[in-house]
């Protein structure tokens, strides 16, 4: 007889229902594509700069954190938006949902196979884009040697350090963290906006628009304040667009890690906690959505 | 602990119609009780209302007005349907697990796991016959495979209700045979069964009881011998009679009340002429 009473929180079930969420993903051809496209724009960056050794690397880690960004996003969005309009189709969700289960598991269950797959994706990406950072290393340093040949070994070293501080830095893990609590935050508003679609299209071109306003929206309030002064009306306002639409630019980090610069811990541990305040919330309107709809 | 097994009492459910002003009646003051052990049958015509019936019992769907209990549990507890399985109407599961996987899938979610899960999953394999398949994707499966793998998915955790929505419809008679048997073996271990069907032919063998919808209304209810009873009439059926007995017999009837209203030879369905013509090995 079943070990875990219905209506209590289970891991067995939502580990089930992130299984089964997750095989389904790995499935679809839109994930490939997406992550072929973002490989080939990774592998691409090598190419795009033939200029001095340090440029090289920002343009690559410029192109590639970007590419990684926008194909999490996108991927996000496109994998969460098809998750409950196509078990409704298919008639699944009744026979999910009319076994001790309550709505609240399937949507976790759901997001949790989502995040997986992002994850896999994301290191994915990481694992080419590192390995392309380090081979970059490698030849750029050899290469300095050999020219630099008879200069005194000091001055040689120092160039060499440089070179590998401007390729490879710390800073790079943290960015990508964020790259991916950014994915898991739209996944969630993507997996709310779906429970009451009426369409994957709707869900998905809403939640484009969600991603550009999202990271424009930082600009235009500056300028607003610049322009308007901050009257409490301005400001409730501005809290409103910013809970709907998440300020995505927070967790754009890549100029900073582009230029070097170090991100600081206090900042990082923000934005983290951060993105997994509004994944949450998002959750929590998906569940207030979806808890009483008719099936 | 409740002695009804299912309980509907004056369920009303109304679908608005997005973006006009009429709406739907698909249920209307609907009640009825399914004792325990029994195998009760709803029946109707397309659009009748029994499938909203049916999602309402298990919560998929919440009632306009009214309340559905199933051992004594309201439908809107997930615990109610602790003890329950269900096999919605044209099923499809997960179109990539296979048939063993999709059972395993459903195990969990009713709180199986290591060796009761496999020991589960295997029987019920067995039981629906598809030990052959269970390592193919479910994409392959036909339709009778479909609702054979999807009766053994209701009944993973031993439900002492399976609701079945429309489980013989759009399968061959072989296998809507099978499936009729594989109902009556719940029966027999004492599981209550409650069934939809818009063919009566489908079920009456196997129900204990029926209730017949009509534009979301009961219209009769009761056991199916009693409602198909012509009551002021009597059959008699003879084997190898010979003209003048049955001379015999019409003289007997000409001075009484009772009228001679028919004299025919009974015959097979056409379903029963159908499974005998085409008894052939069973196909996985
Ligand atoms: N989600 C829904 N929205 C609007 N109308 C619905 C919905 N579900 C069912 N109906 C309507 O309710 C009536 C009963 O449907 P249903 O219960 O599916 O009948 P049955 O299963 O007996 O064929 C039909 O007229 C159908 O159009
Ligand atoms: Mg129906």
């Amino acid at each position: 007889m079943p070990e875990s009473k219905p209506g209590r929180f289970s891991l067995t079930r939502i580990a089930a229902l992130a299984g089964i969420t997750f095989t389904g993903l790995v499935r679809l051809k839109a994930f490939y594509f997406l992550l072929l496209f973002a490989f080939l724009v990774i592998g691409s960056s090598v190419f795009m700069a033939e200029l001095t050794f340090q440029q090289e690397f920002q343009i690559l880690k410029d192109v590639s954190l970007g590419a990684m960004s926008i194909f999490t996003s996108l991927l996000a969005i496109v994998a969460t938006a098809q998750l409950i309009p196509r078990d409704l189709e298919d008639r699944t969700i009744y026979t999910i949902l009319a076994k001790p289960v309550p709505r609240y598991e399937y949507l976790i269950g759901k997001l949790t196979g989502v995040l997986l797959l992002l994850a896999l994706s994301i290191l994915a990406m990481s694992a080419l884009f590192l390995g392309l950072l380090f081979v970059r290393e490698q030849i750029v340093v050899s290469a300095t040697l050999r020219s630099s040949a008879g200069l005194p070994a000091a001055e040689v070293e120092q160039a060499v350090r440089t070179l590998k501080a401007s390729a490879f830095n710390a800073n790079l893990l943290p960015g990508i963290v964020l790259i991916y609590f950014k994915a898991a935050l739209l996944a969630a508003l993507t997996l709310f906006v779906s429970t009451f679609a009426s369409s994957n299209i709707f869900t998905i071109v809403v939640m484009v628009f969600a991603y550009l306003i999202g990271h424009l929206q930082a600009t235009a309030r500056a300028y607003w304040l610049q322009e308007h002064g901050a009257g409490w009306l301005a400001h409730a306002l501005l809290g409103f667009v910013a809970l709907v639409f998440p300020d995505l630019q927070l967790f754009n980090l890549v100029d900073d890690i582009v230029a070097g610069t170090a991100i600081p811990l206090a900042l990082f541990a923000r934005t983290a906690v951060l993105g997994c305040v509004y994944t949450s919330v998002y959750l929590f309107f998906a569940w207030v959505a979806f808890h009483g709809k008719e099936l | 602990m409740s002695d009804v097994a299912v309980a509907v009492n004056d369920l009303t459910k109304v679908f608005p119609i997005p973006f006009r002003r009429s709406k739907v009646v698909a249920v209307r003051g609907l009640n009825l009780e399914v004792a325990p052990g029994q195998v009760y049958g709803l029946l109707g015509p397309n659009g009748s209302g029994k499938s909203t019936t049916l999602k309402i019992i298990l919560g998929l769907v919440s009632p306009s007005a009214g309340t559905t209990r199933i051992f004594g549990r309201d439908s809107r507890e997930v615990g109610s349907r602790e003890g329950v399985g269900f096999l919605p109407e044209n099923p499809y599961f997960y179109k990539y697990l296979t048939g063993e996987e999709t059972l395993f899938f459903y195990g969990k979610l009713c709180g199986l796991r290591g060796a009761a899960l496999r020991a589960r999953t295997r029987e019920l394999l067995t039981l629906v016959r598809l030990e052959a398949a269970k390592d193919r994707p479910l994409g392959g499966y036909s339709k009778g495979m479909l609702q054979r793998i999807g009766l053994a998915q209701a009944l993973v955790q031993e439900p002492k209700l399976v609701v079945l929505d429309e489980p013989t419809a759009g399968v061959d008679p072989e296998g809507s045979r099978e499936i009729r048997d594989l109902i009556l073996d719940l029966k027999r271990r004492g599981i209550t069964v409650l069934l939809s069907s818009h063919l009566l032919a489908h079920v009456q063998e196997i129900c204990d009881r029926v209730g017949i919808l009509a534009h979301g209304v009961l219209v009769r209810e009761g056991r199916v011998d009693e409602l198909l009873a012509i009551e002021n009439q009597t059959e008699l059926v003879l084997e190898n009679v010979n003209p003048e007995v049955l001379a015999q017999i019409r003289r007997l009837l000409e001075n009484t009340a009772t009228r001679l209203v028919e004299e025919r030879q009974p015959q097979t369905t056409l379903e029963s002429l159908f499974l005998a013509a085409t008894n052939g090995p069973p196909s996985p």
